[in-house]
């Protein structure tokens, strides 16, 4: 279990952030992303002599900031039970998939189709906001009114 | 009939990694880490990744004051690997080495308190000396690294 995937599965439980310049934040975290940029909430703040404190109701931090995360010992615990379902899950799919290969291969035929009529609608126009391309793969009506408002 | 020399696992050469990839011989070992603000944790390490970001278990913090020292557990660590100075395995044999002896937190800082005021004492004397040599002197920022 990489680092920043025991992040992702921290989320939610309550940690200590400590920044290069030796401030901490203890707070709940409620999101983070590759580059281990966060957003905690109900945080309090800590200066880097330890001797002020503010509460913040939700803060975001930059990842480059981050000097190291303290998180409860129960996450490494839930990351090694979520790595064995992960597992046990992969290993049903791998069966289910000899089983049954031409569903999986609709499957992605299916996508393709999809991101195909996108870009359809983008040679046309209509698609130059997101939402008309995305309508218009339903019908014609929604993909007219998406490519207007896009002007 | 034997193997080929190829197949023989042991003849095989050691791959010697240059980079994080090298930790793979640490996994689930005990490590002393140092930080680049000179903090030493000592801990398992569970997973790393390919910018040395760091999972260790039971950590604790040593503070180390000549041949005093203090342990304070501190339990699961995610260290950004831009702040690692040094990962080093522990002998367990000779990790209870004689020569130091743990004390108490409060002794361990006091002993820091010591350490710091003695080494700005130090640095002023060399300031001032420097100074009346015509040197201008730039204030020290505390970072080891």
């Amino acid at each position: 279990m990489l680092p920043l995937t025991l992040l992702n599965i921290s989320q939610g439980h309550p940690m200590l952030v400590e920044l290069k310049s030796g401030e901490t934040l203890n707070g709940h975290l409620v999101n983070c992303d590759a580059w281990m940029n966060l957003t905690l909430e109900e945080v309090v703040q800590t200066n880097a002599d330890g001797t002020r404190f503010f509460r913040l109701p939700e803060c975001y931090v930059r990842g480059n900031n981050i000097k190291c995360l303290r998180v409860p010992d129960e996450v490494l615990e839930l990351a090694r039970e979520k790595n064995q379902q992960q597992r046990e899950e992969s290993r049903q799919n791998r069966n289910s998939n000899q089983n049954y290969g031409n569903r999986g291969g609709n499957g992605g035929y299916n996508n393709n189709r999809g991101y195909n009529n996108h870009n359809g609608n983008s040679q046309r126009g209509g698609g130059y906001n997101r939402g008309g391309g995305r309508g218009g793969g339903q019908f014609r009506g929604g993909m007219n009114r998406g490519g207007r408002g896009g002007y | 009939m034997s193997l080929p020399q190829a197949l023989d696992a042991s003849a095989l050469p050691s791959i010697i990694f240059t980079t994080a990839a090298q930790l793979v011989d640490c996994v689930d070992k005990r490590l002393l880490v140092i930080l680049r603000d000179g903090r030493k944790l000592i801990g398992i390490l569970r997973s790393f990744d390919q910018y040395a970001n760091l999972v260790l278990q039971d950590t604790v913090e040593r503070i180390v004051v000549d041949s005093l020292y203090n342990d304070q557990p501190r339990g699961v660590y995610i260290i950004r690997g831009e702040n690692v100075v040094l990962v080093g395995q522990i002998d367990p044999e000779k990790e209870s080495s004689p020569s130091m002896t743990e004390v108490s937190l409060d002794e361990i800082y006091a002993a820091q308190q010591k350490e710091s005021d003695e080494r700005k004492r130090k640095e002023e004397v060399k300031t001032g000396k420097l100074i009346d040599l015509g040197f201008s002197i730039e204030p020290q920022v505390e970072d080891l690294y």
